[in-house]
C-alpha cells in the first residue's frame, strides 16, 4: 500500500461514509473492544508490575528465599546463619538481609489497618525504598523510623513527616514518603532498617526472611545460584527476572485474576470482531454489485478485497483512535486508586495490532463473498 | 483486417439434467479490428450469452475462443480477468457506476486497475470525460446525471483504458431514443476514430445504422450475417 490515498482508499473511505449510522456502530464495536481489552491487559499489567515491584526494583542477582515460597509476600523465616554461609560461596559479592512481614497498625486516629513492614540493610541501601519525595532516607537510621507512600497518607491516616503510628503495638515514627510505590495487597509497605523492622515484628535479632545475593561481576548467576542450593538444601534460589514472575504468577492463579482479566480481554476481542464483521459485511453486501462490475471490467481478486481490507483499516484506525483515547482517560483516572491502570506504550502498540488482526479477521466473510462473485452477474 | 476475436463452434450449456439450457448451439463468429459489430435477436436467444464467450467472461462448454491469437477458452477467472484488463471495455445497460465516486473517479478506476499512476490518472479521465462531451461534469456525482449521461460516463470508462474492443450489452435498453442516438452515435465516432472495434447486443432498430455488420442470433444460432456496408471515409 502507497502512503499517498489511492483510488481504493477513496472507495473505501466513501463506502464507509456512505452509510454513516453503520459506520458508527462499527467504531462503537470497536472503541468498546479496544477499551475493554486496553483496560483489562492494562489491569493485569498493573497487577503483575505492582506484586513484584519490589522484587523488580531491588538491586539483587539472586533471591535467597524460604523453602517453598511461593511469592514475595508470603515469605518464610529463615535464620540470619545463611546468610553468612552464602558469603563464603565462590562468586557471592555481597548477601543482604531482607524481611517482608505483615502486621497490625494503629493509625494517629485510633484506627487499625494492615500494613507490610519491609525490612532491608540501611548500610547497603539493597532494598530500600527507591522513590523517596520527601524526608531523608538517612532519617531510617533514628529508631523506630519508617518510610511510607504518599498514596497510603489517607489510608493511614498519616499526614506528614514526623507523626507517630503504632506498629504491633510499637511505636514508629514517620520520617519520609515515597511516590508511587505502590501494594498489590492493599497493605502499605512502611519501610525501615532491618532492626527496626524487627523490633517493629517481633523477629529475633537472628531471623529474616531474604537474603539478597549480588554475584560478582564474573560469576553466571545461574552457576552461583547451582552452588548455592548444594550447599544450603533447605532453602530455595531464585534470579531476580524467577522470583520476580513467581511472585506475579502466585496471585494472578491463585486469585484467578490473571484468568478472568485475559477471559475478559478475550471476550473484548470477539465482540469487537462480531461487530465489525457484521458491520463490513453489511456494507459489502450493499456493494455488490459494484464489485461484480470491477469483476467484469477484469479487476484482479487482491483488488477487490484490497477495498474490503482498506475499510477494514480505517475502522481500526478510527476505532482504536478513540478507544484507546478513552483508555487512556480510565488510566489517568485511576493513577491514584487502588488498583493500577498501566498502559505502556509497548502494550498500546500490542493493542493496535491487534486491533488492526481483529479487523482483517472480521473482513474474511466479506473477502470469501466478494471472491465468490461470478462477473458475468452483472449482465443480469 | 485480422481476427481479434474468434470464436470456433461454441457450445454454452446451463445447468445440468432436466434443467439444462442450451444457450449457444455451436456458434462461430469473428470480432475484427476496428468494425461495429451487432448482435441482434430475439429475447432469450443467447446474444448476452454470445457477448460473454467473445469477452473473456465465460469459457463455452465446448468449442474454442481465441484472443488476439492466443486460446482462452478454459482458463481460470483470474487470467480470463487479465485478459478483459488488456483487450476490453464494458458497456452495461444499467450504467454500473459507482455512486459514492465522481464521474471523474468512475473513469479513474479503470486507470488504476491498469495500474496507471495517480499523477496521470486525473489528466487521462478528464480527457475522456471531454471525448464523451461531460468535461464539465467531471465532478458530479452519478446520482446526479441523466441516463444518457452516466451511459457517456461508462463509455468514458470503458475507453479510458484504451481497449481493443468495447463490448456494450443493450447500452441504449434504459435510454430515450435521442439519449441512445447519443451513445451509439458516440461509440461509433470513438470506435472508427481510434481504431478500436465495438460488439453491441441491441434490439433497438433504430441504431442499426451505425453498424459495419449484423449477427442474428435464433435459439442459440446465427442465422445469417448481414454486412452493412458504410459511406465510404475520405
Ligand atoms: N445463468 C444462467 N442459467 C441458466 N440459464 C441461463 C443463464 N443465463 C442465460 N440462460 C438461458 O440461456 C438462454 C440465452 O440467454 P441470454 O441471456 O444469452 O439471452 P439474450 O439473447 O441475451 O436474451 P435477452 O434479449 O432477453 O437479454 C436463455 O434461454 C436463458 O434463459
Ligand atoms: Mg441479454
Amino acid at each position: 500500500m502507497s502512503l499517498s490515498p489511492g483510488l481504493r482508499d477513496l472507495l473505501a473511505w466513501r463506502n464507509l461514509a456512505h452509510d454513516k449510522v453503520r459506520f458508527f456502530v462499527t467504531l462503537i464495536g470497536i472503541v468498546f473492544s479496544v477499551t475493554l481489552m486496553a483496560v483489562q491487559t492494562g489491569l493485569l499489567t498493573g497487577f503483575v508490575t505492582t506484586i513484584s515491584k519490589i522484587v523488580d526494583k531491588t538491586d539483587a542477582d539472586l533471591w535467597l528465599v524460604g523453602r517453598g515460597v511461593r511469592s514475595i509476600d508470603l515469605p518464610a523465616n529463615i535464620p540470619e546463619r545463611r546468610r553468612f554461609q552464602v558469603l563464603g560461596v565462590d562468586g557471592v559479592a555481597a548477601a543482604d538481609p531482607f524481611m517482608h512481614v505483615f502486621a497490625q497498625m494503629k493509625r494517629p486516629d485510633g484506627g487499625a489497618e494492615s500494613v507490610a513492614v519491609v525490612g532491608f540493610d540501611l548500610a547497603t541501601g539493597r532494598g530500600g525504598p527507591w522513590a523517596l519525595a520527601e524526608g531523608d532516607i538517612a532519617d531510617l537510621a533514628l529508631p523506630d523510623a519508617v518510610v511510607m507512600d504518599r498514596l497510603y497518607k489517607k489510608k493511614l491516616g498519616v499526614e506528614r513527616i514526623g507523626q507517630t503510628i503504632e506498629v504491633n503495638g510499637r511505636r514508629a515514627r514517620v520520617v519520609g514518603f515515597t511516590d508511587g510505590i505502590r501494594t498489590f495487597t492493599q497493605s502499605p509497605h512502611l519501610f525501615a532498617d532491618i532492626k527496626t523492622a524487627r523490633y517493629l515484628t517481633g523477629y529475633a535479632e537472628d531471623r529474616l526472611n531474604y537474603v539478597l545475593i549480588e554475584t560478582a561481576r564474573d560469576a553466571d548467576p545461574q552457576a552461583v545460584a547451582a552452588r548455592i542450593r548444594a550447599l544450603l538444601p533447605d532453602i530455595d534460589v531464585y534470579t531476580k527476572a524467577e522470583f520476580s514472575t513467581r511472585s506475579s504468577m502466585y496471585w494472578l492463579v491463585t486469585t484467578g485474576a490473571g484468568f478472568s482479566l485475559v477471559i475478559a480481554s478475550a471476550l473484548g476481542l470477539i465482540v469487537g470482531m462480531v461487530v465489525t464483521a457484521q458491520t463490513l459485511y453489511a456494507t459489502t453486501m450493499d456493494r455488490l454489485p459494484e464489485y461484480a462490475t470491477l469483476r467484469a471490467m477484469g479487476a484482479p481478486g487482491s483488488y477487490l478485497y484490497g477495498v474490503i481490507l482498506r475499510q477494514a483499516a480505517i475502522a481500526a484506525v478510527f476505532g482504536f483512535g478513540a478507544g484507546i483515547s478513552i483508555a487512556a482517560f480510565i488510566v489517568h483516572g485511576a493513577r491514584d486508586g487502588s488498583a493500577a491502570i498501566l498502559l505502556p506504550w509497548q502494550l498500546a502498540v500490542g493493542l493496535g495490532l491487534a486491533t488492526f488482526a481483529m479487523c482483517a479477521a472480521a473482513a474474511v466473510i466479506s473477502i470469501r463473498r466478494v471472491m465468490a462473485i461470478d462477473p458475468v452477474s452483472v449482465f443480469k | 483486417m485480422t481476427a481479434l476475436v474468434e470464436v470456433a463452434q461454441a457450445r454454452v450449456v446451463y445447468g445440468t439434467g432436466e434443467a439444462s439450457v442450451e444457450a449457444l448451439k455451436g456458434v462461430s463468429l469473428e470480432v475484427r479490428k476496428g468494425e461495429i459489430l451487432m448482435l441482434m435477436g430475439p429475447s432469450g436467444s443467447g446474444k448476452t450469452t454470445l457477448l460473454q464467450v467473445a469477452g473473456a467472461l465465460l469459457s463455452p462448454t465446448a468449442g474454442t475462443v481465441r484472443l488476439a491469437g492466443e486460446r482462452i477458452d478454459g482458463l481460470t477467472q483470474e487470467d480470463l480477468g487479465r485478459r478483459r484488463l488488456r483487450h476490453f471495455g464494458f458497456v452495461f445497460q444499467h450504467y454500473n457506476l459507482f455512486p459514492a465516486l465522481t464521474a471523474a473517479e468512475n473513469v479513474a478506476i479503470a486507470l488504476d486497475l491498469k495500474g496507471v499512476p495517480a499523477a496521470r490518472r486525473r489528466a487521462a479521465a478528464h480527457e475522456a470525460l471531454d471525448r464523451v462531451g461531460l468535461g464539465d461534469r467531471a465532478a458530479h456525482f452519478p446520482s446526479q446525471l441523466s441516463g444518457g449521461q452516466k451511459q457517456r460516463v461508462a463509455i468514458a470508462r470503458a475507453l479510458a483504458g484504451e481497449p481493443d474492443a468495447i463490448l456494450a450489452d443493450e447500452p441504449t435498453a434504459a435510454l430515450d431514443s435521442a439519449s441512445g442516438k447519443r451513445v451509439v452515435d458516440l461509440l461509433h465516432d470513438l470506435a472508427k476514430a481510434q481504431g478500436r472495434a465495438v460488439v453491441l447486443v441491441t434490439h433497438d432498430p433504430r441504431i442499426v445504422e451505425a453498424a459495419d455488420r449484423i449477427v442474428h442470433i435464433e435459439d442459440g444460432r446465427i442465422r445469417e450475417a448481414a454486412e452493412h456496408p458504410l459511406p465510404a471515409e475520405a
